[in-house]
């Protein structure tokens, strides 16, 4: 099953619409297999694998996989499975904190709800790819460490994980990357999923740390499309007192007045962003949580597609 | 210079302070709101809070500015602008041609000067302004500028002072209520003390006043003439008073005949006594030498001029009548005849006569069947005795007839309704009264009586009981001002307007209504009856009209009651003061424009376009 309604792919339905049909871990499923659709082939194909365990045969299993000699002896549908030689391992760090627990519009998704439904699609497509996949959830301290495994369990696992409570009271990046860094013995990969709305100084020296251990850095700086562009009338009213859920931090503005500005402050700051990463060789990538699932997917698989 | 055409709208320029307190306190407000990028918008108005001061002051005055603008333009204001004539003006000219406008002062009537100043103030008039002309006897012209013109070219002067304050009240009406922004109203006057004698308001409306230059001339004037009485058989009175400053002679004629001659010292009354041949009602003047105001050289008055009544005296009347009758007879107040006859009230049988109550009480019974017969009110009651002071009701009779008693006498009943008329009265009761045709005295002629036959006043008047009334009614007298209404004597039917300054046109005009307005010419007019006179009405100029007396400009401005007064004897200061508003131009389009623009700016620049143009 690739696609939720006949003709359309999921990965490129509108988030909140198709988060609203299923768990995580449904959704997730849909959108790779729209994702996989959309790419006509394997992109990775020939490797190894020892023989791990069976299973029961469930729709959508390559038919290569079936062992026909039980199906023919005993009448049971059972793939064999294999102790996958994995090419990379990934570790996918989620930023849980307060801020990412909001959303502009009722009719959207929070950016912690965007963001977990992207992480368990992105690791299910890197087991998919053969990858060992591991999750660290943070806010102001390490809420979750799965470290990365290629095991057909470790997606369950991190489906598992992102259920738990977190929206701690502030992000707090550079324990969750050092964690990340430590949970990776050889070089890999590690995909930051937050907002940003944290120290850069910390973010980007972490950054620098796990660049110098040889480790590839994806950044997935989600946000709302009101933190992008100020709304004509936030909550309903022109002139606020705006408030940092995390921080505490009190402001009061006239929308229309500092609207421009705030565009130009926010662009500026992403442009910050992206040439602090760049110049340290990882990706950076702005997703905003209106945008289909495909496209924070197809923009950290193709930094991984770049990675032998 | 900028006036305002509705001032009270600038009352809502205080919705000024609307945008400025909003200014002011609007950080003061709104909903508190979770944002987690809270520290970018800090960052923002950290890096442009300069830039957006100055947005939020731009939106402020421009919002301030549209309010002002809307606010003013609501109180439609106007522009004063110099030069291009004057604005449309509604102007009410009162031209006093009352009859001291007509003296002579350097070698013209005064009216003459004023008609000059008045045409040219109106010659300055433009096709927008209205004119009107009002005089003192209250005529309004209109018409437009020549028509007006035209008026002031005909008015002449009054024989009367006419009503000045009635021409100005009627002026600041026209120019008050017309549709004009401009109101004014010119007075021409020669400024006459007596005809300015109180304030008048003129409402609104501006008002410049040019008075006459030049001092008024010394004046003479007959002030008073009347006939004493007004009826003459035939012999009679002329009372006159002359206004002078030194002696001044003067003429008394009738019917142009003249009457008597005579030099009149300051103040005197003068009393010219005569016997004339003339005969029915008659007009008389009394004239003086001609001066620079000839409309009050003349005064006319009215007489009737009758002969002496024929009088009767029963014997038994009494002998101290007979002899008083017999002293007028030598005195040619009336002759021996049957007009009138003298008798006790029990014998009377015609009338007019003069009826004496009988001295024995028991005649009174028949005393009243006579009154009954000849339809007389009166009836004698019980007699009284004891003595009382009788009270004249006439003065003239009053001041003669001081110490006049009655001892005996009769009560008088009156019936009711009747028409009666108490001459003389005693002890609160009448004692002498008179009726159409009679008179009736209470007592005997006696003096067991009263003493009245014996006093010297007895014989005079008798005589004017018989000449004033017990002769034939000739009709009244009306002495009234040119223009003024004057009540219609009863039986009236037409007024013979052959005065005696324009005798040679002779015209009767029917009388309908009850009141008639008076000529406007000075002279005597008979009442016609049945085509014969039946009184007279004697026109004259109001005495104090020949009081020249001007006020001076201060205290002529000060007569007028309004916004702005000013009072010239200049004509060059009066041309600069008429007209003097400069056309306007109202500028409440322009303002609407401008807050246009302040809107449209003010939504420019909140909207962003200022910003993306300035950076």
């Amino acid at each position: 099953m690739s696609t939720v309604v006949p003709g359309r792919r999921a990965d490129l339905i509108d988030p909140a619409t198709i988060a609203s049909l299923g768990h995580i871990e449904i959704v997730a499923r849909w959108v790779v297999d729209g994702f996989l659709t959309g790419l006509h082939r394997s992109p990775r194909k020939g490797f190894s694998v020892e023989f791990a365990e069976y299973r029961p045969y469930q729709p959508g299993d390559e038919l290569r996989h079936v062992d026909w000699k039980i199906v023919a002896r005993a009448d049971r549908w059972v793939i064999k499975q294999y102790e996958e030689e994995t090419n990379l391992r990934a570790t996918i760090v989620l930023d849980v904190s307060r801020s990412m627990d909001w959303r502009g519009d009722p009719g959207r998704l929070t950016k912690l709800a965007y963001a977990e439904r992207v992480v368990a699609a992105l690791a299910l497509l890197f087991l998919r790819q053969r990858d060992a996949v591991g999750l660290v959830r943070f806010d102001d301290r390490v809420r979750t460490a799965l470290p990365p495994r290629a095991r057909s369990g470790q997606w369950r696992r991190i489906v598992t994980a992102l259920d738990d409570p977190g929206a701690g009271r502030e992000s707090r990046a550079s324990e969750a990357l050092e964690e990340a860094a430590r949970l990776i013995p050889r070089r890999g990969m590690v995909v930051l999923v937050s907002d940003l709305l944290m120290d850069p100084e910390d973010v980007v020296r972490n950054v620098r740390s796990l660049r110098h251990a040889g480790h590839h850095v994806v950044v997935l700086h989600v946000l709302d499309p009101s933190e992008r562009e100020l709304p004509a009338a936030v909550g309903g009213a022109n002139e606020a007192l705006f408030v940092d859920p995390e921080s505490g931090l009190e402001l009061p503005a006239t929308v229309a007045e500092v609207r421009d500005a705030y565009r130009a402050t926010v662009d500026g700051a992403l442009r910050e962003w992206r040439e602090s990463f760049t110049s340290l060789g990882a990706s950076y990538e702005v997703v905003t949580t209106d945008a289909p699932f495909g496209v924070p997917l197809r923009r950290a698989f193709a930094a991984r597609q770049r990675l032998p | 210079m900028i006036d305002f055409l509705s001032p009270l709208w600038l009352i809502a320029t205080a919705a000024a302070a609307i945008p400025l307190f909003i200014h002011l306190l609007r950080r003061r407000t709104g909903a508190r709101v979770d944002f987690p990028a809270v520290r970018y918008l800090a960052r923002a108005e950290r890096e442009h809070s300069r830039k957006l001061r100055l947005r939020n002051l731009l939106l402020m005055l421009l919002r301030v500015a549209a309010i002002l603008l809307v606010a003013a333009a609501a109180a439609r204001p106007v522009l004063r602008v110099g030069g291009g004539g004057h604005a449309p003006t509604a102007l009410a000219v009162v031209l006093d041609n009352s009859l001291s406008t007509s003296a002579i002062v350097g070698g013209r009537p005064v009216l003459e000067d004023l008609r000059a100043r008045a045409a040219e103030t109106v010659r300055r008039a433009s096709a927008d302004d209205r004119v009107w002309l009002v005089t003192a006897d209250g005529a309004v012209h209109g018409g437009g500028r020549a028509a007006v013109l035209d008026a002031i070219s005909r008015v002449g002067p009054l024989a009367g002072a006419g009503d000045i304050e009635g021409a100005v009240t009627r002026a600041a009406a026209l120019a008050g209520e017309a549709p004009l922004r401009e109101r004014e109203m010119a007075i021409f006057t020669d400024g006459q003390a007596t005809s300015w004698p109180a304030t008048i308001s003129s409402g609104r409306v501006r008002v410049r006043i040019y008075r006459a230059p030049g001092d008024p001339p010394a004046n003479r004037a007959v002030v008073e003439a009347e006939a004493s009485p007004f009826r003459w058989t035939p012999r009679g009175a002329v009372l006159a008073r002359v206004l002078t400053n030194d002696s001044a002679t003067y003429r008394i004629a009738l019917e142009g005949r003249t009457l008597a001659r005579g030099t009149a010292a300051v103040n005197e009354e003068v009393m010219v006594r005569a016997s004339p041949p003339e005969r029915g009602w008659t007009a008389g003047s009394v004239e003086l030498e001609p001066d620079e105001l000839r409309g009050d050289d003349a005064r006319y008055f009215a007489v009737w001029i009758g002969p002496p009544p024929g009088v009767r005296v029963l014997p038994s009347a009494g002998v101290f009548v007979a002899s008083a009758v017999d002293a007028l007879i030598g005195a040619e107040r009336v002759t021996a005849g049957k007009d009138v006859t003298v008798v006790p009230v029990d014998q009377a049988a015609t009338l007019p006569a003069l009826l004496i109550a009988p001295s024995d009480p028991v005649r009174v019974g028949a005393a009243n069947r006579a009154l009954e017969r000849l339809d007389i009110p009166w009836r004698l009651g019980s007699p009284r005795r004891g003595e009382s002071a009788v009270r004249f009701q006439s003065s003239a009779a009053s001041d003669s007839a001081e110490g006049v008693n009655v001892t005996f006498r009769y009560s008088l009943t009156r019936g009711a309704g009747a028409y009666a008329d108490t001459l003389a009265t005693t002890a609160g009761q009448p004692w002498i009264v008179s009726g159409p045709g009679y008179v009736l005295i209470a007592s005997p002629v006696d003096p067991s009586a009263t003493n009245f036959p014996v006093r010297a006043s007895f014989v005079p008047w008798l005589g004017d009981i018989f000449s004033q009334r017990l002769s034939a009614e000739p009709g009244t007298v009306s002495n009234a001002t040119p223009g003024s209404v004057v009540a219609r004597p009863a039986g009236a039917d037409a007024l013979e307007l052959a005065a005696m300054a324009d005798s040679a046109r002779s015209s009767t005009l029917p009388l309908h209504d009850d009141s008639l307005p008076a000529p406007d010419r000075a002279g005597v007019y008979f009442f016609m009856r049945g085509g014969e006179r039946a009184g007279a009405l004697a026109v004259n100029p109001q005495p104090a009209e020949s009081q020249l007396r001007r006020l001076e400009l201060t205290t002529l401005a000060s007569r007028v009651r309004a916004d702005d007064v000013r009072a010239f004897d200049r004509s060059g200061e009066l041309d600069a003061s008429v007209f003097a508003s400069a056309p306007r131009r109202p500028l409440v389009f322009p303002l609407l424009i401008l807050a246009l623009a302040a809107l449209l700016t003010e939504s420019v620049v909140a909207g962003g376009g200022w910003r993306r143009s300035s950076t």
